[in-house]
């Protein structure tokens, strides 16, 4: 591969993005080549420190297997390499002959974690409005937007990351911060230096809860009860913040009737937490109020009654008396620069109906995405409409999405599959084109960091011939159909970053300049700026007229999981996927040799007295049977601890060994659409040794 | 002299030290190759993290029959001299701490040579629990959580409490 260095030898400050964390690094450059990548010291977010993904985006950039030039799938199955030039008029051609065909609609694109969010997002979203389809689906369907809307029901704004190093409390559900959020590591340390207590609650013991003052185990999709459980506490005892709750809320006196039952003995019965351990939970949130800090994981959006849960936890945190605490609900100020969403400029067609608008109108009107897992029924041609062409940015739902085998037919059905992606995934394999994407290395984009108010500017430190990166393929497809000129008139993202900055006085010299983050206001903390909130009615929503409406349920109640109401004789074990592991990032950087010494090869873990109890050894290969699918895969027996005895786990990511073969793509959150990913009921079967 | 050392109560298991620790020596994330261990004991749900000591009087240096142990002038780190080193494992046997040990692929023995003054393992350690530094001020460290422990005790007793 021929490249092209800003500088040939020098120290270039950029933000990381081989996780969303986004640390400060400096590219060491020798000669034109990227020789180290080593922390930025002074950026608030990482203090002078990475982890090693941060390192390997040497080995990322100068992959032997990444893909260069674009690929065309030939009628043999094969693919040809072709110009790109070649590669975007025969795509557009498509679109365009699609569009005429079926309608502007029955083409949608897909933005994936690998890219990032922000402002890769909204070059999606503007591409596919400007075509004129709502149909933009993102990863965000099955990882982020179940928490956000919880949040957002109950208080209009999510600020997903507290400063931790605040409190006197945190309580984490359903997360591995050493794994997915390193720098959190920072904040707890700095809290409990300070005599803060830690509260870890996860189905599955991470050595995070070796750290933490109390670990409590539910069994999966059970958090809602303990999270009810500790609603009572405060409301029976009278420890919450009256003030708040008279001012500030509606629907108090309907979520107080309705906790009642949640005692810490119908607790312990329903998610196997025991009673003392709740009231202990409980007694530390009444004494360190309201400098608690709650960080809801993944692990509580991606269960059927996900999103009701996670509203449960927003409205603990309003009874703590936590709003504009800096450790708690804090709503951040927005940097004031333009967006590259239509939304307000452009109306769609009112009759276009986005896909899964109306199974889940909530996740539409709110995050304006459609639902993907409804999509594959649209591919499959069972949608209220032909949905026939797919741009996938960097995405890879044919290993990360609930119900591969749906996924993968769903996704060889349609005449028009283009992914844009550094390797050659399994979604890509089924593509009828392949384009090259850029590396975080290869792009100058606007990073936000909204918990300290903070901006920072990327820098494109190399180039590699024949790969532009994502701004490039949005433009030049829109160029080819006909609306690039009205709006990506923009020669490159310098020029787009300028116009985005334009109105908050900045410009992308002046960030350049503070590779350690510009603070565009000082954070303000206390309850009085929050006399309004952006929800419904202005305050906050402990009952929501707006979901009753809908016909959903006004209060966040608890629904018990799927596998405790489908009864044992089938599937007598209940199986949570996708537990973190520290050097992957969702289905990346497996093929990163290093990372590979150490996850090897997936595995299934168990308590070890089922395994015992199955005659299983460690290593042995098993079959996972759920409702779904099957999956053979090696056992790996862990240490009694870890795991409650009746619970498996898999990781998500795996290529070779893919988990949502096993999961559900239909039994959904009804607020969210979330797919069922985390206590999916199945049966493990013993394979003779091979 | 400046050591890396560790803040026992910051670390989280990330186990990232080991891996960049290990990178320097093999090239990859093998355990096998690091030299600096961070023990998660699921028993007693206890983390405890170590490292080379580079201590004054190396136990390890003085055992070593072909002198291949030697101190590096510049950061008075303990090195192996791979060159001169036979593989008889004495220095294994002779180190209090388990902080020193045999390269199984070179055959040699292998240990903390603090990445010539510029620590990989600190450098990924995102929890603040490693530091490169005089070690005097860990003991600066432990002594300011006592003097905050003191004076809200005192706080305390006096009937006052603070934030």
């Amino acid at each position: 591969m021929k490249t092209r260095a800003i500088v040939p030898n020098g120290v270039v400050p950029t933000l990381c993005r081989m996780c969303d964390t986004r640390c400060a690094v400096n590219v060491h450059l020798n000669g034109g080549i990227i020789a180290d990548i080593t922390p930025f010291d002074g950026h608030p977010v990482n203090q002078g420190r990475m982890c090693p993904r941060g390192a390997a985006a040497i080995d990322l950039f100068y992959h032997k297997d990444r893909i260069l030039t674009p690929l065309k799938r030939m009628p043999s199955g094969g693919f040809k390499e072709i110009s790109l030039d070649q590669a975007l008029d025969e795509i557009s051609g498509r679109m365009a002959s699609l569009k005429n065909e079926y309608g502007a609609r029955s083409i949608g694109v897909w933005k994936g974690e690998g890219l990032g969010f922000l402002q890769q997002e909204e070059y999606a979203r503007r591409f596919i409005h400007a075509f004129g389809s709502p149909n933009y689906f993102s990863n965000d369907s099955a990882c982020f937007n179940g928490r956000y809307l919880g949040y957002h029901l109950v208080c209009g704004f999510w600020n997903a990351f507290p400063e931790f190093d605040q409190a006197k409390t945190i309580l984490l559900f359903g997360t591995n911060p050493p794994m997915c959020h390193p720098p959190f590591m920072r904040e707890f340390a700095d809290a409990r230096q300070k005599g803060a207590k830690l509260v870890v609650i996860d189905p599955r013991l991470n050595p995070i809860a070796c750290y933490a003052d109390i670990f409590a185990q539910p069994l999966p999709g059970t958090d809602g009860a303990l999270i009810w459980g500790l609603i009572n506490y405060l409301i029976e005892t009278r420890n919450y913040d009256v003030d708040l709750v008279e001012r500030f809320s509606v629907g108090f006196e309907k979520i107080a009737a309705y906790a009642k039952r949640f005692t810490p003995e119908f607790v312990e019965r329903t998610s196997g937490i025991f009673s003392h351990v709740v009231r202990d939970i409980a007694r530390l949130i009444v004494k360190n109020r309201p400098r608690i800090s709650i960080f809801p994981g993944a692990g509580l959006e991606h269960h059927e009654n996900g999103v009701n849960c996670v509203r449960a936890l927003a409205i603990l945190s309003c009874l703590c008396g936590n709003l504009g605490q800096a450790c708690g609900l804090f709503r951040p100020e927005p940097l004031g620069q333009r967006s590259l969403c239509l939304y307000d400029e452009l109306a769609l067609p009112a009759d276009d109906r986005p896909i899964g608008a109306e199974r889940f109108p909530v996740l539409y009107e709110v995050r304006r995405e459609c639902h993907s897992m409804t999509a594959m029924d649209y591919m499959l041609g069972d949608g209220a409409y032909p949905f026939k062409g797919l741009l996938i940015a960097a995405a890879n739902p044919a290993v990360t999405h609930p119900n591969t085998r749906k996924v993968e037919n769903a996704l060889a059905s349609l005449d028009l599959l283009v992914v844009s992606d550094f390797f050659l995934t399994p979604t890509a394999r089924l593509a009828h084109y392949v384009i090259p994407a850029a590396t975080f290395l290869e792009r100058e984009e606007i990073h936000l960091n909204p918990k300290r108010q903070l901006v920072n500017i990327t820098t494109r430190v190399i180039e590699v011939d024949g790969v532009r990166n994502e701004y490039f393929l949005w433009r030049d497809l829109a160029h080819r159909l006909g609306f690039g000129p009205q709006y990506f008139p923009w020669p490159d993202e310098r020029a787009v970053n300028q116009w985005l900055l334009e109105p908050t006085g900045l410009t992308v010299e002046e960030l350049q300049r503070h590779p350690e983050g510009y603070i565009y206001k000082p954070p303000a903390f206390g309850k009085h700026h929050y006399l309004d909130f952006p929800t419904p009615s202005g305050k906050l929503e402990f009952a929501s007229a707006y979901l009753k409406n809908l016909g959903l349920p006004e209060i966040p109640v608890y629904t018990p999981p799927y596998h405790l109401q489908l009864g044992k004789d089938e599937f007598p074990f209940v199986l949570t996927t996708g537990a973190r592991k520290s050097l992957f990032y969702h289905s990346r950087h497996q093929n990163i040799p290093r990372f590979r010494n150490v996850h090897p090869e997936a595995e299934m873990e168990i308590h070890p007295d089922d395994a015992a109890e199955l005659g299983i050894a460690n290593g042995d290969k098993v079959r996972v049977v759920s409702e779904v699918g099957e999956l053979v895969i090696r056992v790996a027996i862990k240490h009694p601890g870890e795991l409650r005895r009746g619970v498996v786990e898999i990781y998500h990511g795996w290529e070779q060994w893919r988990v949502n073969l096993l999961t559900y793509d239909d039994i959904n959150d009804p607020i969210s659409g979330f797919p069922l990913l985390k206590a999916v009921p199945v049966r493990i079967e013993k394979l003779p040794p091979d | 002299m400046k050591v890396v050392f560790i803040e026992q109560d910051r670390c989280l298991a990330c186990r990232n030290c080991e891996r960049v620790c290990s990178f320097q020596g093999s090239g990859g994330f093998k355990r096998e190759n690091t030299s600096i261990w961070v023990h998660i004991d699921m028993d007693d749900r206890t983390i405890f993290t170590l490292t080379c000591l580079q201590c004054e009087n190396a136990a390890c240096l003085n055992v070593c029959p072909t002198a291949a142990i030697r101190r590096d002038p510049a950061t008075r780190a303990v090195l192996v001299d791979e060159t001169v080193c036979i593989g008889c494992k004495m220095c294994v046997n002779a180190c209090p701490f388990g902080c020193i040990h045999f390269e199984k692929n070179r055959r040699v023995a292998a240990k903390c040579n603090l990445c010539q003054g510029l620590p990989r393992c600190v450098m990924n350690c995102m929890s603040g629990a490693l530091h490169y530094g005089d070690v005097n001020a860990l003991a600066a460290i432990k002594r300011r959580k006592i003097d905050r422990t003191m004076i809200n005790t005192t706080l305390f007793s006096r009937g006052e409490h603070r934030q």
